[in-house]
């Protein structure tokens, strides 16, 4: 038995050892070598990569990265906590509403950012609609800044808050809320005091769910941002595109990494049971 | 009194839903809306489905289309088979190098996993010579893929009972026979929804292919996020609307053969 | 089910491969050639061209810098040539193949940057200047005028380290090409300051939204601004006060090329007169063709924006190769600003 689950454990340990460890460890090489002059890199070897990472300016792409992350992480639980209890509340039509939630999820990433790109700028609809209501008399501008990306970052993350969400709701023992209402409890305290404690597992999924992508984005500030809400993301593909510094942007993945690792470690260690 | 109120939460909680679903399809459907406007700017000027013609006539996005489409079905194919075969096998005796190293892969920002292949391809190229290509993007597709496949699968493993193949070893079948026959079509669901998946995944990829890929391998989400660049154009309007028809259509297609 | 997913994805493969012509690659400016050139010389030679395009020197440089890229011939500015150069980046260009080099202006046959023209073949001059909306009054004339707040959101500046840092430093007096880390770092805290000014750092894509009106003032070559205003009456341009770059873009043959002799031959056809005078009106552009320029209608000759006033070509100040030193703290200097 053990060969037979060797031979069907094998294909995956070549793919994730040759396609994913491997690639990882040439760019930890990369990240403690130098730049060539015009690009690519060089030896000697030097941790000046990571020391460039301390400037102000590099931290302050990093905050608003965590900033942005996070605030698109809380507006998804704010909007998507809601809706997952109507679902879990629905009965029969659950799997319908289900299926609405993640509709959009099947479409495409980029097709959904280009939405919000068609809706928010200076001729597109929205300032239309409120230039002719006379609401405003010239066009507002909704594109090309922090807010325009975290809607994007919201509506592309939304179905991953809700999923979660609502698989932790959906297990809840209706006797519970009985109970506290048997006691005494009006509806907004027994939500309180009840429900959400009991989902707590549901909205650090949900949470990790959204957080990590977001921190990590690049297609949504890229064409929501305009190029000047910089985050991590458009960084790190910076530095190997047109800055051509290899070094510099290995450095910037290898720390985002550990980031992520730290935010794992610290959120998921309490949860025994995990997704594999 | 208490059913009162819970019916007026209830009436709230369901406008609320009304709302939060509009919010997430209303944008598509004005997108795919406007694909249909003669004019290319936000006034509607009539009826005309010359984006379409001209979306269906571009040879570039025709080639594209076909690139995604190869690559996806390449990608989709061994990354399902590998993952099943990894899925089964945790499922018997977990791994935990293997189930963290898949668990990395799935929560690494896209971008770090673009670019670490994009290294790591350019440093096998001074050894072996391999230019980037269609290969170089399925490989990496079928890399981030696995992951997918593996959490859908076993998901799906999970709710089966494993005292059926134990019924199949005493009764003298042998391990391979037991996962052919009884296992395999136990989960061909999971199975098929995880290929689904990987085929979504691989389809809608811009920021890993858009690293890898070479002169020969640019793919529908390359061409969209040039035209997208530029600004507004009607033409990425028209793609928008037929690839959200087409992913509709196969869901649906898949949720009918999954229910039959 | 596999099987059948398998026969598809290898019938597709085989059609791709079924097209037997040779095929040249060829990765150029986008907008910076006539609609019909590549299909001419598709079907006289009896070959296959894939043209892909990009809107910048570093997108190309990055692209082809790993030496596996897939393309025969790029185009870049004249500055670039000789960095890729130090990465044996470029095939030696033979002379003897082209027959049409004797069309080159004199003045391009001996440029500074290549005197031999051993490595690269002048293609078309651009220079930058500002496009702005006539609704603008009174309208740009200096590049001070592009650190104006009234512009505060409606502005764009070239996504392009040498272009953006040159027109600091022609607002602070300096060349363009300078070379002194102290001038630089001014020159960088002036896009600093200017940043928050800024809608985005576009470079020929924001021709779309200066015509629909959403962008007041763009810092835009010559070419893609003279594109925009065939498009639309409101739009002008202008060289600024303070002086203005000018590039000549190049020609070169890959060192990964298989196909160098093929590659020969595409820019042999470039050389053409009437090819490159095809290629001049439909990007509008200055061509370095003197067989060219004698075609040219003489509507298009007189254009101010393509062919300025002596005093104004006198402003202007040619990009020259920048020390290694000097290129490499650019390019930091430039990711502190995207950053900023």
């Amino acid at each position: 038995m053990n060969r037979l689950r060797a031979w069907f454990l094998a294909p995956s340990w070549i793919v994730m050892g040759g396609l994913f460890l491997a690639p990882l460890a040439v760019i930890f090489a990369y990240s403690l070598l130098t730049r060539g002059v015009y690009g690519g890199i060089a030896r000697p070897w030097t941790a000046e990569s990571y020391q460039r990472l301390a400037d102000p300016i590099y931290l302050g792409i990093l905050w608003r990265s965590v900033w942005i992350a996070a605030l698109s992480t809380v507006l998804c639980l704010a909007l998507g906590f809601p809706l997952a209890l109507f679902i879990s509340r629905s009965g029969r039509h659950k799997n319908l509403y289900l299926s609405l939630v993640m509709l959009p999820f099947w479409t495409s990433f980029l097709v959904r950012t280009y939405a919000w790109m068609f809706l928010l700028r200076d001729t597109g609809l929205i300032n239309i609609v409120l230039e002719k209501l006379g609401v405003i008399r010239a066009p507002l501008p909704l594109l090309y800044n922090n807010g325009a990306v975290i809607l994007g970052l919201v509506y592309g993350y939304l179905p991953f808050m809700v999923l979660p969400l609502y698989a932790t709701l959906e297990r809840l023992d209706r006797n519970l809320l009985e109970a506290a209402a048997d006691l005494g409890a009006r509806p907004w305290s027994a939500l309180t005091r009840v429900t959400i404690p009991l989902c707590a597992p549901g909205i650090r999924a949900g949470a990790i769910l959204v957080f990590i992508p977001c921190l990590g984005a690049y297609l949504t500030p890229d064409l929501l941002g305009g190029g000047k809400s910089v985050m991590i993301g458009n960084l790190i593909q910076n530095q190997f595109t047109t800055a051509r510094d290899w070094p510099f942007g290995s450095a910037i993945s290898l720390a985002l990494m550990a980031i992520v690792m730290a935010l794992l470690v610290g959120f998921l260690r309490r949860q025994e049971e995990g997704l594999l | 009194m208490n059913r009162v109120v819970v019916n007026r939460t209830g009436l709230g909680l369901a406008m609320y839903a009304v709302a939060a679903f509009l919010f997430l399809h209303l944008p598509l459907l004005i997108l795919a809306a406007f694909s249909f406007n003669r004019s290319r700017f936000t006034v509607w000027q009539g009826f005309s489905l010359a984006w379409y013609r001209a979306a269906l006539h571009d040879s570039q996005l025709l080639e594209a289309s076909s690139n995604s489409l190869i690559i996806a079905i390449f990608a989709t194919v061994v990354s399902t088979i590998i993952g099943t075969l990894c899925a089964y096998g945790m499922w018997k005796r977990n791994s935990p190098a293997l189930a963290g190293s898949l668990y990395l892969s799935l929560v690494t920002p896209e971008i770090v996993t673009g670019i670490s292949l994009l290294a790591f391809y350019q440093w096998i190229f001074r050894f072996l010579r391999i230019p980037l290509g269609m290969h170089t993007v399925i490989l990496a597709h079928i890399a981030f893929s696995i992951a997918f496949v593996v959490i859908v699968v076993m998901a799906r493993l999970r709710t089966m009972d494993g005292q059926l193949e134990e019924a199949a070893l005493d009764l003298g079948a042998n391990h391979w026979q037991a996962f052919r026959y009884i296992t395999l079509p136990v989960i061909l669901p999971g199975v098929l929804a995880a290929a689904l998946l990987a085929f979504t995944v691989s389809f809608d990829d811009y920021v890993i292919t858009s690293l890898v890929a070479g002169v020969d391998s640019e793919t529908l989400p390359m061409v969209i996020y040039a035209i997208a660049r530029r600004g507004v154009n009607p033409v990425v309007n028209a793609i928008s609307a037929l690839i959200v028809i087409g992913f509709g259509a196969l869901i649906l297609i898949s949720e009918r053969l999954r229910s039959a | 089910m596999n099987r059948r997913y398998f026969l598809i994805g290898s019938a597709g493969l085989a059609g791709c491969s079924l097209d037997r012509r040779p095929r040249l690659n060829v990765f150029n400016w986008s907008s910076y050639i006539a609609p019909d050139t590549v299909p001419k010389f598709e079907s006289e030679f009896g070959v296959r061209v894939r043209y892909g395009v990009y809107e910048s020197n570093e997108e190309m440089l990055a692209r082809v810098m790993g030496g596996n890229s897939g393309w025969d011939i790029v185009f870049p500015t004249n500055y670039i040539v000789h960095p890729m150069l130090a990465n044996a980046l470029l095939a030696p260009i033979r002379r003897d193949l082209l027959t049409n080099l004797a069309q080159l202006e004199p003045s391009f046959q001996q440029p500074e940057w290549d005197p031999q023209l051993k490595w690269s073949m002048p293609y078309m001059v651009t220079a930058a200047g500002i496009a702005y909306n006539r609704k603008l009054a009174p309208p740009p004339r200096a590049w001070a005028d592009m650190w104006d707040e009234r512009l505060r959101g409606r502005m764009t500046m070239l996504d392009d380290p040498f272009d953006t840092l040159g027109a600091c430093l022609k607002k602070l007096g300096l060349s363009i090409n300078a070379n002194d880390p102290g001038e630089l770092r001014r020159a960088q805290a002036e896009a600093i300051r200017q940043k928050p000014l800024l809608r985005a750092y576009l470079n020929a894509e924001v021709r779309d939204q200066l015509v629909s009106g959403d962008v007041l003032a763009a810092h835009m070559w010559n070419t893609t601004a003279q594109q925009a205003m065939d498009s639309a009456g409101e739009l002008g341009f202008v060289y600024p006060a303070e002086g203005y770059a000018v590039y000549p873009d190049c020609m070169v043959i890959l060192r990964e090329s298989k196909r160098p002799e093929l590659a020969h031959q595409f820019i042999n056809f470039l050389l053409r007169p009437d090819i490159a005078a095809a290629n001049a009106l439909a990007a509008r552009t200055t061509t370095t063709n003197r067989g060219a320029r004698a075609i040219l209608p003489a509507s298009f000759r007189e254009n101010p924006t393509l062919y300025p006033a002596p005093e104004v070509v006198a402003r202007g100040e040619w990009a020259k190769t920048l020390d290694p030193a000097a290129q490499r703290l650019r390019d930091r200097l430039w990711t502190e600003i995207k950053a900023a």
